[in-house]
């Protein structure tokens, strides 16, 4: 391996880490910043009900017609974070436990995930541009994540057999581009990841009190029987 | 918008702003215009500045989460009626919506928007008419009725952020026509409709006397502060003005249950059109009103008529805005009719009520108030035949008269492009009643009824149950 490949997958990679982890801790003091609003109602449900209810719901494909109505959709999505999974953990294994890519069969599991996620990809810039809803929505930084990641997906695949002696060209690549989202991705579109937590919170806390969250589908009553006040 | 390329705009987009009222009021010089609780518009003003300056001071947490975190996935389109009625438009989905305050916020407030606006399309509002633009998507395309809200993978509350948005307007005066006049009435007067304490008093006097022609019921009272009750009953002013039919069903069952209850003088508007226009202070003086209303007739309880938005801000939204820690429980009055029957304090005979009937969830009692099963219960019991309308509860669809829309003349012919979706879901009920426990849906589905040619009759929940009574 040339000191360049190693300056590139460990120094630059830590350095970039570091940048990232500075500029979320600051990212997060500037949203705590913005007020919080105190609920003075009586609650009727449990907030913590209903925060867990609202954070699941990324495993809980029937929750929400949305996901309900488009497996398809939902079936893309695991494969995709499957992918970004596997890109990422790449990023680890290969130069801080490169034994674990020994074996044939592991990086050909994580081929077979980032080529499914790359085709994912691919689906969703062809979705963003043919579908006129989403046209009109998208910019730049939209554009800009899906085709980074099309190109991170496809690098990963080329990197994850950690074979320096047959050319170093696309690993210098993939870990160039992770160098290069670890600065980036706190001032993307990426970095949704961060605000996911505190989005499904805040609506599971302020719906769980209400009772609206869990969701019951069954005419059975249940919630009825909270009668508050009574 | 600034550094935003021309796009084909929705004709509702373009509506102008109309202030023929907003200069009737300035020119009678009505208290509220005059302190300045009720703002007009003023075109020589600073609009835009003030609109940014608002937008920084009023963003709370909750709604900077909803602004940073939409991914652009486009998964709430197909959970609004008016994306589903307009497929070729993009500017009828809840994103596009939300991406007009969204944009704002980022070029204002947000690191990349403010640093490369173009590449996260952030922009700031050029113009009066860059908001009155605003003013029609916020107010004409969305009834806030938080479907999309609930089908978002990110917990985006485009619901809310619609809301935030109108109260920045509306400090602005720049508000359709029909939110200012109503508005108007609820500064000046205390309740939405301009009710006056005589009609008030008066219609409940003519109800009661009513009533009393029943020789069963000869001696029922609707009665006005009456202290240590064990509960108030607050009312839509539309049943004052429209319908005080429902004023009378609600005495009757509480006459027959053997109920200690009673009607404020004051603070007996449980409706609030500062959910609608977004104005927080609004909001809370109507709902302060009505809770310092319960306390000084020590009432055990607040109990809410049949109203969809007269529900969630009275029983959850008010005390926020109005900064009151709930002291009193409140609930909603289809509640209080489960209590009766499961108690036997009324007696009841499902066959009168033989016609098939659905439910209509109200947006507000269901998706942002949390009682569904309360209402089928209570139906089950007085209804012979009661049929489920499908998606429901929480999934309901608006009556796409919410969000204020049926005061929104300018919006209506839109409003009713959208309620193809309703007018579906209606028809293959195979009903011939639809029941709400909201007077906006009741006006809202008739709405939809009429225009549709649907051979239906929207009824509430009382009219079902005191037509069932056994007495």
């Amino acid at each position: 391996m040339s000191p360049l490949l190693q300056f590139i997958e460990d120094k630059v990679q830590i350095a970039a880490l570091f940048f990232m982890v500075a500029v979320y801790t600051i990212r997060i003091f500037w949203l705590f910043k913005f007020r919080a609003v105190r609920e003075r109602s009586l609650p009727e449900g449990k907030a913590r009900a209903g925060v867990a209810y609202s954070l699941s719901n990324v495993v809980l494909p029937w929750a929400m017609e949305s996901t309900r109505k488009n497996p398809w959709f939902y079936i893309q999505f695991v494969v995709f974070h499957l992918g970004v999974t596997a890109a990422i953990s790449a990023t680890f294994i290969i130069p801080y436990a490169p034994h674990w890519l020994a074996s044939s069969d592991i990086v050909a599991a994580f081929q077979a995930v980032m080529g499914a996620a790359l085709a994912v990809g691919i689906w969703r810039f062809i979705r963003r541009l043919h579908s006129p809803a989403l046209r009109a929505i998208s910019t730049p930084d939209d554009f800009a994540a899906i085709l980074l990641m099309i190109a991170y997906f496809a690098l990963g695949i080329l990197a994850v057999p950690n074979r320096a002696e047959r050319g170093e060209g696309p690993m210098i690549a993939f870990f160039i581009l992770t160098a290069f989202f670890l600065i980036y991705v706190p001032f993307s579109k990426i970095s949704h990841y961060l605000y996911y937590p505190f989005g499904r919170v805040f609506l599971g806390r302020t719906l769980g009190r209400r009772g609206v969250f869990p969701v019951r589908k069954s005419a059975s009553g249940r919630r009825a029987e909270g009668d508050q006040g009574r | 918008m600034k550094n935003m390329s021309p796009r084909k705009r929705n004709p509702v987009e373009c509506l102008p702003l109309a202030t023929g009222s907003q200069e009737k009021a300035r020119g009678d010089d009505l208290a509220s215009v005059y302190d300045r609780r009720l703002k007009t518009y003023d075109p020589a003003g600073d609009n835009v500045r003030k609109f940014l300056d608002l937008l920084a001071v009023r963003i709370n947490r909750s709604l900077a989460v909803s602004l940073v975190a939409c991914v652009h996935c486009g998964m709430c389109v197909d959970s609004c009626h008016y994306a589903l009625t307009h497929p070729g438009d993009s500017t009828m989905t809840p994103v596009y919506k939300a991406d007009q305050i969204r944009r704002i916020f980022k070029r204002r407030l947000d690191w990349t928007g403010r640093i490369v606006p173009w590449w996260v399309h952030a922009a700031t509002p050029a113009s009066d008419e860059d908001l009155n633009r605003l003013k029609n998507i916020v107010f004409g395309t969305c009834s806030a009725c938080r479907r999309c809200t609930l089908n978002c993978p990110m917990g985006v509350d485009t619901a809310s952020l619609v809301r935030f948005t109108r109260g920045l307007l509306t400090e602005l005066g720049i508000v359709p026509e029909g939110v200012f006049n109503v508005s108007r009435d609820e500064w000046e007067t205390g309740n939405q409709m301009a009710v006056t304490p005589l009609d008030y008093l008066g219609t409940l006097q003519w109800m009661r006397d009513d009533l009393r022609t029943d020789p069963k019921l000869s001696g029922l009272e609707i009665p006005v502060v009456r202290p240590d009750c064990d509960f108030m009953y607050t009312i839509n002013p539309r049943e004052i003005k429209f319908d005080p039919r429902s004023i009378a069903q609600a005495a009757k069952i509480f006459h027959l249950a053997g109920e200690r209850w009673t009607l404020p003088s004051a603070g007996w508007d449980q409706t609030n059109f500062g959910m609608y226009s977004g104005d927080d202070r609004l909001g809370g003086y109507i709902a302060r009103n009505l809770y310092e209303a319960a306390v000084r007739l020590r009432a055990g309880r607040i109990v809410i008529s049949e109203c969809g938005h007269g529900f969630r801000s009275t029983r959850w939204e008010g005390y926020t805005w109005a900064e009151y820690d709930q002291n009193i429980p409140s609930e909603s009055v289809v509640r209080t009719l489960k209590r009766y029957l499961k108690e036997q304090r009324i007696r009841v005979d499902k066959s009168k009520n033989a016609l098939p009937v659905t439910f209509h969830d109200s947006c507000n009692i269901a998706r942002s108030g949390g009682m569904t099963e309360e209402p089928r219960w209570v139906l089950n019991e007085v209804c012979s035949n009661f049929q489920e309308m499908h998606p429901n509860r929480t999934e309901n669809y608006c009556c796409t008269g919410g969000g204020g829309l049926l005061s929104m003349a300018e919006y209506r012919p839109l409003r009713l492009e959208s309620a193809a979706v309703k007018a579906r879901q209606l028809e293959a009920t195979g009903a011939k009643l639809v029941c709400t426990m909201c007077h906006n849906c009741v006006d809202g589905l008739n709405d939809v009824v009429k225009h549709y040619k649907l051979d239906m009759k929207i009824v509430q929940v009382l009219e079902l149950v005191e037509n069932a009574l056994v007495y």
